[in-house]
């Protein structure tokens, strides 16, 4: 039962803040700062926002007597990862006029924007806002951002099923009415009752919530990394419901034994739309209820269904729903990849797959990506879809279009850039980490390029270069690009070092490993060079680097 | 022939007298019968002349209209009408009507004139006309620390005597500690014109030596030199930190700084004048080699107009008037020969000292100044180029040897510790309540403090932010006001700032604070003082006139100060 130990602070923070407003509006009138008071750090999350400054120009600002470049990141609301092209547009130009103008393609189907000040934010959301779009609820201790498989090919009922990411988002959006009274002045509302909030109530949750749905045979969004992950279960062209999978979490701390990352555990089958949204929403409530609320790094879903055990869970959450779950229903991953370039989906549109080296879009020297979307944008010809791999789908573009979007992606040489990339830099990815993630204790986005252009030649050289091999990188153990669930990956520990982790599968099925600790390049080139040597060497038909690192027991 | 009782006056003065006394009244005497001889004039109307004065002030930072205001109502109690007039309000037809004229004037610029003085400066300095009737005295302000001590006061005495006036006092030059001088100066001036009859020259009465103020040049060694503004700014701030030993200054005060002449400029002037660097030349009776006499002693950039009209005279040239650098002059008129180039620049002005009013509290950092400068930035033709000592400031190394005077504010102080202050202070005027806050978080002071300040980007050119920042939280400052006049389409300026809070800065005035600003003094000085108005008024609802008076009242009562620029 749900612990009775001393509640974390931001418990108090959150019961206090009246519907998460708490001294925000004050917050952004002290004019003598750039950051907002203690206390609504961790309240603008829930509306989307994160308070950073630029870590690389601490030190030379102090030096000025500056304060610290404090800026703000905004998350936007997109389930599925999906965007018109109005939106894009709207979203392209305000990333020009009040951020840092890069828009950074996440892991969970979104896109942020960064070095938003804090005079900027209001203006900000009420430009997004005029565009239709919102940033509620895509941090904090809620429901996050709903992934899900973003490719129309996989299915004729890809439509069919993406419209659960959006009803589960809806489902699970909080009641209160701050974000529109503080950001988009919109009248206080007088009575409260309007914004009673039955399933968040006073507290919300006791941390972060994430839910992604699959369609099996791809696993690219890594469905079971998830709190509450659904598997499509297709029978003859019938999507015949969901596999339930719940308690998925990649995060760990560094020294903290207690921690650990943890894939889903398929506890059943639910077939109805209200039977499958009842499930969900059951599952949140429990969390809500048993959810350790006094450690916070131990608050996720996967600590409560470890500790209450995955029966005593199920119980509850059937006690909850009034019906029982079905047996899981069989389902196969074989790949977790994008598919790159032009594919024509079973609806007859077509879909070009554009790599997006760890989900960068920005204009520089090399290629103009920026500028390439928002000319495709701009013809109205196609929507955008954004991959839980941090790429870029411009998508539903019919047959007669396609030779229009071609021409401006050959102008903007978008694809001799996607087709130039390497296998391994394709299946690459690499969180955020500095400058302005206040967590990273190493780089990861601003380093993985150039590791991988050593790692290119290592493969080469072992005539490997085509091995499909998922391969990420982290600045520090949180995982926002799930390295736990890679074949190799790289878990910042210190400047320069990280954690060498093998052994994952290529589905997404199997953790890694921990290989070695606290490796500089030099270190890792070396282990890889071996490891890919007997690789080469020792490999049966058709295994993936992952398998045969478990396999020769080399973690 | 004189009567009986007109005798004996006359012996009982004689048997009174000292020998010195009677040499006077001999002088004296004489005086008045060669004016007798000369134009007969019935003592009465003299008198009434008397009666009558007018003194004229050119000012740029307010001492001489302090002083002239002051004579006047001195004269008041001896019954004589004073009328005191500004230069620049002054109608310069009524010059040639005047009677007795007194000019309290100060110099400025290199040896300028006050702008306010500008227009009469060079009114009488074309002169078109004879000013045979005019009796005058001129006191002039100025600063023994610039080359040009009291230059406009000297020109401003000489001329009138060109153009046939009469001295009724001589000319006397004051350094910045001017009460005294000027307080004796304006009591010869009174005696003069009590005495019957004033027509008598009274020159031989006054010597008039300037009374040096002396000021003390330290060695000091820069500690720090840091540009304040982040990437991106398009500004470039200083904080220059210099120890002394034993400095002594106060809180409000300014550091005098010469500029050394940028190297290139120097070389380039003497390959030009195809010169010798080393040879040695004798310079205000110091021998010095070309070379550091250019990069050390003079000034060579935007000479005045005085001497590049000097200089086309020694190369018998034409040559427009307008300010020009030596090194065009030397490349567009040629000199004659090395010689002739010698003789030039033995004749230029010696380098103008800058002012930088100190950022620092003598109690808070003991045995440093620190100054915050701006580069000053100006175009020539389209080419950008910066002001020659905030630039050379802008280039002092750690650990160099920097000299410099300390030129005291008597009129920006901090009032009475348990006294509010309001501060406004944008941009590099900041400096001075940095000085302050620093001053009176160590002292303790009880007072509320309050500042405004103001610049380009809240991002890049928040002067001081962290320091500002700790004294708001440990309370020094009791509010903070900021303006960051491009971080939106509409500009904001710190009169906008206190407008926002005018009903309690008006309480703050009426409950006895003292409102300082320091800073530029055009436009911001100006648009603060019209804000300041306007919230009289309106807060204190009083017509236009009478706020103006409560300022001038605020002022006589010392608070109201301004340090501008
Ligand atoms: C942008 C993104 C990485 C990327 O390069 O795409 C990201 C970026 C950050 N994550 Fe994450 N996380 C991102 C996906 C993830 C994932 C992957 C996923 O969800 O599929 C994980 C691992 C899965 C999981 O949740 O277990 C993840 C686990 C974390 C954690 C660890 C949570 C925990 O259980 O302890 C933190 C730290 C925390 O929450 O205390 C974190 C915190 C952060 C913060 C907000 C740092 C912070 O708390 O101040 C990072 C902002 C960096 C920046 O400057 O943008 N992020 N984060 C991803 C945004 C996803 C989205 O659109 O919502
Ligand atoms: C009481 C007092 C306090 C002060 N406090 C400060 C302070 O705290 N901080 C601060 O930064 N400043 C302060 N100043 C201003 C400072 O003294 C200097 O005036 C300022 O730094 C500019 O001097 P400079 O030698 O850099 O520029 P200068 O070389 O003197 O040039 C100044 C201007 O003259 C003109 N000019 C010069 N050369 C040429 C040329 N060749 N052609 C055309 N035009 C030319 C330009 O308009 C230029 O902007 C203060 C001034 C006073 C009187
Ligand atoms: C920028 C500046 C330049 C000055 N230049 C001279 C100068 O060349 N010669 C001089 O004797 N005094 C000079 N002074 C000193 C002033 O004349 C002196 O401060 C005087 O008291 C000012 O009187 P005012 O307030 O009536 O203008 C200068 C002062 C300043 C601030
Ligand atoms: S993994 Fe760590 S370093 Fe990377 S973005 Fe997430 S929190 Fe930051």
């Amino acid at each position: 039962m749900s612990d009775k130990k001393k509640l974390s602070a931001i418990e108090g923070i959150k019961t206090a803040s009246d519907g998460l407003r708490g001294t925000i509006n004050e917050s952004l009138k002290d004019e003598i700062t750039g950051a907002i008071r203690e206390d609504d750090k961790a309240l603008i999350k829930f509306h989307g926002m994160y308070e950073q400054d630029d870590r690389d120009r601490r030190e030379e600002r102090a030096e000025k007597k500056l304060d610290r470049l404090y800026t703000f990141m905004i998350r936007l609301r997109l389930p599925g990862g999906f965007i018109s092209p109005e939106k894009w547009i709207a979203a392209h130009h305000i990333a020009g006029e009040n951020s840092t103008g890069v828009i950074k393609i996440t892991t969970r189907q979104t896109i942020q924007l960064h070095g938003l000040l804090k005079s900027n934010i209001r203006p900000t959301i009420q430009a997004f806002a005029e565009a239709k779009l919102d940033s509620i609820a895509t941090c904090g201790d809620i429901n996050r951002n709903v992934t899900c498989a973003s490719h129309p090919k996989q299915s004729s009922l890809h439509a069919q099923i993406f419209a659960f990411a959006d009803k589960i988002s809806e489902l699970l959006m909080p009641k209160t009415k701050a974000y529109y009274e503080i950001w988009l002045d919109e009248e206080k509302i007088a009575d409260k009752k309007e914004e009673e909030d039955p399933l968040y109530l006073q507290h919300y949750l006791p941390r972060k919530f994430k839910i992604g749905i699959a369609i099996p045979p791809n696993n690219e969004v890594d469905v079971l990394t998830n709190d509450l992950g659904l598997i499509a279960i297709i029978d003859n062209g019938q999507l015949k419901g969901f596999n339930v999978a719940i308690g998925g979490g990649m995060s760990t701390t560094h020294g903290n034994p207690e921690t650990y990352a943890r894939l889903a555990t398929v506890i059943g089958f639910v077939d109805t739309e209200e039977k499958i949204l009842k499930t969900v929403y059951e599952i949140v409530t429990v969390q809500r209820e048993f959810g350790n609320r006094s450690d916070r790094k131990l608050a996720r879903l996967k600590y409560t269904v470890d500790r209450m055990g995955v029966d005593e869970f199920k119980n509850e959450l059937e006690k909850r729903t009034g019906f029982t779950l079905e047996a899981p229903r069989p389902y196969v991953f074989n790949q977790r990849s994008d598919y790159f370039g032009w594919q024509q989906g079973e609806n007859g549109l077509w879909y070009y797959t554009v790599f997006v080296e760890n989900g960068r879009v920005l204009d520089d020297e090399k290629l103009a990506l920026k500028t390439a979307l928002l000319e495709v944008a701009k013809t109205g010809k196609s929507n955008f879809l954004f991959t839980a791999n941090q790429n870029v789908i411009i998508s539903d573009v019919t047959e007669n279009d396609k030779t229009v979007i071609q021409t401006i992606l050959k102008k903007f040489k978008i694809i001799e850039h996607t087709e130039a990339a390497s296998a391994i830099r394709k299946n690459a990815m690499a969180c955020v980490a500095l400058p302005t993630c206040p967590l990273a204790l190493a780089e990861a986005q601003r380093y993985m390029p150039s590791l991988i252009s050593k790692i290119e030649p290592l493969l080469l050289q072992h005539g490997i270069a085509d091995e499909e091999i998922i391969i990420r990188m982290t600045g520090c153990p949180n995982g926002c690009a799930r390295p736990y669930a890679a074949e190799i990956a790289f878990v910042g520990t210190a400047p320069g070092r990280y954690n060498l982790q093998l052994g994952g599968d290529h589905q997404g099925q199997r953790l890694n490993k921990l290989y070695k600790e606290s490796l500089d390049e030099a270190a890792i080139l070396q282990e890889l060079d071996g490891l890919f040597a007997s690789f080469k060497k020792e490999k049966i038909t058709n295994e993936k680097f992952g398998d045969f690192v478990m396999r020769k027991e080399i973690v | 022939m004189l009567g009986e009782n007109k005798f004996k006056i006359l012996l009982d003065l004689v048997n009174a007298a000292t020998k010195d006394e009677l040499i006077w009244m001999n002088g004296y005497l004489n005086g008045i019968v060669q004016n007798h001889t000369a134009r007969p004039q019935p003592a009465v109307a003299a008198t009434q002349q008397a009666n009558k004065i007018t003194i004229l002030y050119g000012t740029e930072t307010g001492n001489s209209k302090r002083l002239a205001t002051d004579f006047a109502s001195r004269a008041k109690q001896q019954n004589i009408h004073a009328r005191v007039i500004g230069m620049d309000q002054y109608r310069l037809a009524d010059l040639q009507k005047e009677e007795i004229l007194l000019a309290v004037v100060s110099t400025h610029g290199e040896g300028e004139p006050p702008i306010a003085a500008k227009k009469f400066y060079d009114y009488i300095h074309n002169n078109g006309f004879k000013l045979d009737k005019l009796k005058y005295g001129v006191l002039a302000l100025g600063d023994t620390s610039y080359p040009l001590f009291c230059k406009t006061g000297e020109d401003v005495d000489g001329q009138l005597k060109k153009l046939g006036g009469r001295r009724i006092a001589t000319l006397q030059k004051c350094d910045i500690e001017y009460e005294e001088e000027a307080g004796s100066w304006f009591n010869n001036v009174l005696q003069s014109l009590s005495l019957q009859n004033i027509e008598q020259p009274v020159v031989e009465l006054i010597t008039a030596a300037p009374k040096k103020t002396g000021k003390q040049i330290y060695e000091g060694t820069v500690l720090t030199n840091i540009n304040l503004n982040d990437r991106g700014s398009k500004k470039h701030t200083y904080h220059i930190e210099i120890s002394a030993d034993a400095v002594a200054y106060q809180c409000g005060d300014s550091v005098g700084i010469v500029p050394e002449n940028p190297t290139a400029e120097v070389e380039a002037i003497i390959a030009t004048a195809n010169a010798d660097g080393n040879k040695k030349l004798l310079f205000k009776n110091e021998t010095v080699s070309i070379y550091d006499l250019l990069k050390h002693k003079i000034n060579i950039i935007h000479l005045t107009e005085r001497l590049v009209k000097q200089y086309a005279e020694t190369v018998q040239q034409e040559i427009p008037a307008a300010r020009m650098n030596l090194l065009d002059l030397l490349k567009i008129y040629p000199v004659k020969d090395t010689a002739q180039f010698e003789d030039i620049i033995c004749k230029m002005n010696a380098v103008s000292p800058r002012l930088y009013t100190i950022a620092s509290s003598p109690a808070a950092h003991p045995g440093e100044v620190h100054i915050v400068a701006v580069k000053d930035k100006y175009a020539v033709n389209g080419e950008e180029k910066f002001g020659l000592c905030s630039n050379f400031l802008s280039a002092l190394e750690e650990n160099s040897t920097q000299h410099f005077f300390i030129q005291p504010n008597k009129r920006f102080r901090l009032p009475a510790e348990n006294r509010d202050i309001i501060m406004v202070g944008p941009g590099t005027g900041i400096a001075a309540f940095r000085s302050f806050l620093a001053e009176r978080d160590v002292t303790g002071a009880t007072g509320r403090n309050w500042l405004f300040f103001g610049e380009q980007h809240f991002v890049s050119d928040f002067l001081y932010q962290t320091e500002i920042q700790s004294w708001y939280e440990t309370g020094v400052l009791t509010r903070v006001n900021l303006a960051f006049s491009r971080d939106q389409k509409q500009k904001i300026y710190v009169q906008h700032k206190m407008q926002e809070h005018a009903a309690e800065l008006y309480s703050w005035l009426q409950g006895g604070a003292s409102f300082f600003i320091c800073g530029k003094k055009d436009p911001m000085s100006y648009d603060v003082e019209k804000a300041l108005l306007q919230i009289i008024m309106q807060q204190g609802n009083k017509s236009n006139e009478e706020a103006k008076h409560y300022l001038e009242q605020l002022e006589l009562d010392g608070r109201y100060e301004k340090d501008v620029y």
